[in-house]
Order: structure tokens, then sequence, then C-alpha cells
């Protein structure tokens, strides 16, 4: 049985049963000379692919006969092949084969069977370097059953062991000259070899740990950075999500780091202020003649205009916009606020001269819910300070009141889920207007009603209930902890603490 | 213009009252009466209720109209539907 037979009839089944036919069926009595005899039709037969298989059986044979007398009952269980089932054969060659490391039988059974095949003609020399390199095996062999239990312990020895059988497999491997390919495999096996004796640290330079590579700050650059994000185009402003943030028409300069006050009608506003910036003469500052032109441009929607007035002052400023002047402007504003904010009453609207006087006629109400309102200069104002440049109003009550309907705006459109039209933003603030006058209104009466003059939760229970928003189903307390966070829930919702304590008390 | 006037939507939301805002709009248009002291949660809660609905209902009409865009007629129409 000559023939190579491919890889997928070399399992250890046809091995054995190869060794089978081949072996000489009055083994039991000799062993020795079944197992020479088997191993020479090994060695003729034997692929040189299946190396595993082979090892098995060469160790196996070997260690058979290294072995003692006292395994003499497997030698002849396995003298006995054609009676036993290949399972038997296996458990045989299981018990016996050593612990199979992938990497030491067959890098040193590799050279073994090369030179077999290049040269059977050999097969002495081979069959010495065989022999010559069983012994090698013979120690792992030995080791490994012993070491069974351990199962780190065996394979770190095995390591270990598998290098001292490559030394001197290496050693052994030289020893037969002149073949080519055993000294080439022992060029590879140095090759293959070689590499775990290197340290980990030269085999793996990636895995060193580096220092960190930190660029120091720069922090010239980085405020110029800062300026120069600050001047932005008004690209930056279209796309804020900001609701009622301005897009900056003819004033491309201008993203101010303020945060964008609520505005609706801003555009208007922007437009006039970039008209009047060039025409108004630059009083104080360049802000300050922005500030008032967007008054008057604004005054359609005065609340607005103001708020934009402003916040917005640098809107107006076509110049340099830095962020410092800007501030500076800002302050001046708020200075000149302040001397006028004197002589006003509670109403404190826009110093603009020209605005005023186009509301001159508007009354100075402080009802804070009307549209209509926010820019109501004051008389004496307007006498006074007629060549005056105009400076906003900076705390005027239009904005807090809008900067808190704003509020209420922005959670309309998250509720709403979809893009929204300016105007419809416009829209719903002065829904939101009209609603708190409503209501107002409504706890004036219950209040009244119950005789009263605090506004009580009671009464906001009713309008809830008139408002069909609290039914027998739905109580105030599900409607609270449904849409309220918890720090608001727990002041309204009495609840029982330690101490026999209810907080907060009825 | 068009473009430019549409507002994108917010993702996150604050969920604080704005207090002060509201006890300062009560208290200007109703100097006589006073809040409590938790009336103005309250009162947050049914402006929350009330723009929810508003928006529900502004929603609802957009879509209606097959709008991708809520417009000021829905709002306005939604306003009306809801009280005038």
């Amino acid at each position: 049985m000559a023939d190579h037979n491919p890889d997928s009839d070399s399992t250890p089944r046809t091995l054995l049963r190869r060794v089978l036919d081949t072996a000489d069926p009055r083994t039991p009595r000799r062993p020795r000379s079944a197992r020479a005899g088997a191993r020479r039709a090994l060695l003729e037969t034997a692929s040189p692919r299946k190396l595993s298989g082979q090892t098995r059986t060469i160790a196996r044979g070997r260690s058979h006969g290294a072995r003692s007398v006292g395994r003499s009952a497997h030698i002849q269980a396995s003298g006995h092949l054609e009676e036993q089932t290949p399972r038997t054969l296996l458990k045989n060659i299981l018990l016996t084969a050593p612990e199979s490391s992938i990497l030491m039988p067959e890098s040193v059974v590799k050279p073994v069977p090369a030179p077999q095949a290049v040269q059977p003609s050999r097969q002495e020399s081979s069959c010495g370097s065989l022999e010559l390199q069983l012994p090698e095996l013979e120690p792992p062999t030995t080791l490994a059953p012993g070491l069974l239990a351990p199962g780190r312990r065996k394979q770190r020895l095995r390591l270990s062991v598998f290098q001292q059988g490559v030394d001197q497999g290496l050693s052994l491997s030289q020893e037969p000259q002149g073949n080519a390919d055993a000294s080439s495999l022992t060029r590879s096996l140095n090759l293959t070899f070689a590499t775990p004796l290197q340290p980990q640290s030269v085999q793996r330079p990636g895995l060193a740990r580096r220092p960190p590579a930190r660029r120091a700050v720069d922090v010239g650059a980085f405020l110029r950075d800062l300026r120069d994000t600050s001047l932005a185009p008004p690209n930056i402003v279209l796309e804020d999500t900001q609701p009622f943030s301005q897009p900056m028409v003819g004033s491309p300069n201008v993203y101010h780091s303020l945060p964008c006050t609520p505005h609706t009608g801003a555009e208007d506003a922007e437009q006039a202020a970039g008209r009047k910036t060039q025409s108004s003469g630059p009083g104080l500052q360049k802000n300050s003649p922005g500030k008032p032109a967007q008054f008057l441009a604004g005054e359609a929607e005065e609340v607005n205009a103001f708020a934009l007035g402003f916040l917005s002052t640098s809107s107006g400023v076509s110049g340099e916009d830095e962020v410092e002047p800007l501030h500076d402007g800002v302050e001046e504003a708020e200075k000149k606020m302040e001397e006028e904010a004197s002589p006003e009453s509670a109403s404190s609207t826009p110093e603009s001269l020209q605005a005023r006087r186009h509301h001159q006629f508007l009354e100075p109400a402080p009802a804070p819910g009307a549209a209509v309102l926010s820019s109501e200069p004051a008389e004496p104002l307007l006498v006074r300070h007629p060549p005056r440049p105009r400076t906003t109003g900076p705390r005027p009550r239009q904005d807090p009141h809008k900067a808190g309907l704003s509020h209420y705006v922005k959670l309309f459109s998250f509720y709403a889920k979809m893009p929204m039209e300016r105007k419809a933003l416009e829209m719903v603030e002065k829904c939101l207007d009209k609603y708190f006058q409503h209501l107002c209104d409504d706890l004036e009466v219950f209040a009244a009603h119950a005789g009263r003059k605090t506004v009580k939760p009671e009464d906001l229970e009713l309008l809830m209930r008139r408002q069909g928003l609290v039914t027998d189903q739905v109580s105030l307390h599900v409607l609270v902890e449904r849409h309220l966070p918890l720090e608001y829930r727990q002041l309204l919702i009495p609840c029982a603490y330690s101490g026999n304590s209810v907080f907060p008390a009825q | 213009m068009a473009l430019s006037t549409i507002v994108s939507q917010r993702k996150q939301i604050k969920r604080k009252a704005p207090r002060g805002f509201l006890k300062r709009v009560f208290k200007r248009k109703k100097p006589q009466l006073r809040l409590e002291k938790s009336g103005d949660l309250l009162v947050h809660l049914n402006c929350l209720l009330f723009v929810h609905r508003l928006a529900e209902e502004s929603r609802t009409n957009a879509c209606a109209s097959k709008c991708r865009v809520i417009n000021k007629e829905h709002v306005l129409a939604a306003a009306k539907k809801s009280r005038g």
C-alpha cells in the first residue's frame, strides 16, 4: 500500500487500517518487530501531510517500546488490531499518544517525513533520524500524560519542553548533513523558533506604551479663532435652532455672542436698522445709532422690536464687531438706560427719540398683555433729549415678558413636532397673551366667588375642571404627575414623610 | 424669504417652569390679587396643557391641508376652535 491517499482518507482510522493491513498478524508475541514493521510500513505509505496521525502512531509505537511492561496490556491490545474496533483503537491511541500540542509534534516531525519523502532510499538514515527524533518526543510524551490535571501548567511546560526539544531537534537535525531539505528545514526551524526567544517589546513594538503626545494649547490662536467665529457669516445664524433668531440682513458681520432673544418681526427691524445705521450719525458708539433705528422700524411689533433693539445692538453695527466693543457698547447703553430710566415711571420704554415721537400718543399703560404697546414714550423725555442719540432700554418690561412667553412658544414648537413658520410663532405668542389674560380673569372670578383675595390651588383645579382637563376619571394629581417634573410634583402633591409629617401641609 | 422664516424644531426643551415670569405676569394683570405658593406651578401646568392642545390642533390642521409646515392659518384655526 504505497499509494498516497488523499487527505480526506487519511483519518486516524484509515491510517490504522493501513497499519493493520501491513502489520504482521503475529504481533502479540513480538511487539518490537511488529512495531518496526509497522513503522516501516508507515514510513512508506504515510502521506507527508497527515503528520498528526503519524505522530500519534509513531509515538504510540515508540512509546510502547519505551514504556515499561506495565503497558503490555495495551500493547497486546494493540496487537489484536484486527479484532478491535476503531473505537478501542482510538482509545488506545488517546491513552498512549502524547497530549498533542499543535506546535510540537508537527514542527518536530516536519523535518522527519520530508527527508523521507524526498529520499526514500535513505530510509535508514531517516529511520535513524526518526529514532533520533523520537527520543526527543519521549520526554514530552512522558511528561505530557503526567500533566493532564493542571491545564495551564501543562501548556507552559509543553512550551518549555518544546523549546528543549527544539534545541535538541535543532542540534539533531543538523546531523543528516548534506541534506539540503533538512538544512533548509533547519533554517526554517531556526526562523520559526527564533521569534519566541525575542523579548516581547521588541517583537511587538506597537504595544509599547508611548507618552501621549499633547500639544500645548495656543491661546493666541484660540482667541483669534474665537473672534473669527464671532464674525461668522449669517449662515450660522440662519441655522440657529432658536426660534426667532434673526437672520442678519444688511450686516453680515454680525454674529454676536449674545443669545438671540425672541423677537418677531425681526426682519423688518433689521432692515430698518441696517438702513438707519448708515443714515443716523454715530453719536456715541456705533451701537447706539443702530438701536433707535431698530425701534423705529420695529414699532409695528413694538415688543419685539424693543427686545430686538436691545440685545441685537450689534446687529446694527456694520463695523468691526469684536466681542469687546460689543460688550462696551452694551454697557454704555445700559448706563444710558439707567440715566433715562429714572425720570420714567413704571414703564420702561426704549429711549429712542424717533420711537417716542411715533408713540407719543400711545398710553404708557403698564398692561403687559397687549401686543401693541411696548415703546410708550414719556413726553418729558421727548422734550429733554431731542438730539440725543438713541439708546435702547436694556430691560424693558416687554423683553422679559417676551422671554417668558418664548419658553411656551418653544414648548409649542416642541409639541408640534413639525417645522413652523415665524408668522405662526408670532400667532402663538398672541394666543398665549390672550390666554394669560383669560386665565387671570377666571382666577379672579373664582377667588372672588370663594370670598378670597388670594388665588389658591383649588381655584386652579376648578379652572382646569371647567376646561375639561380634570375629570372624574383624571384627577389633578394625575395631571401633575404626568406633565411636571419631579421637583414640582413634590411641592404640589401632599406626601407623607417620616416623623408623621405631610409635605406640603394641607 | 419663505425658507428662512421656517424655524427648525428643538430637540430638547427645558422643563423648568418660569415661576418668576408667571408671578410677574399675574401681578401685573391683577395687582389686587395674590397668588399662593404653588399656585404658579399649577398655572404653569395649565399653560403646558393649553400649549399642548394648541400644538396638537395646529398640527392636525397642517396635516389636513397637507402642508409640511405649520402655518399661521393653522394656528389661528386651532385657537378659534379652542376658545376664540
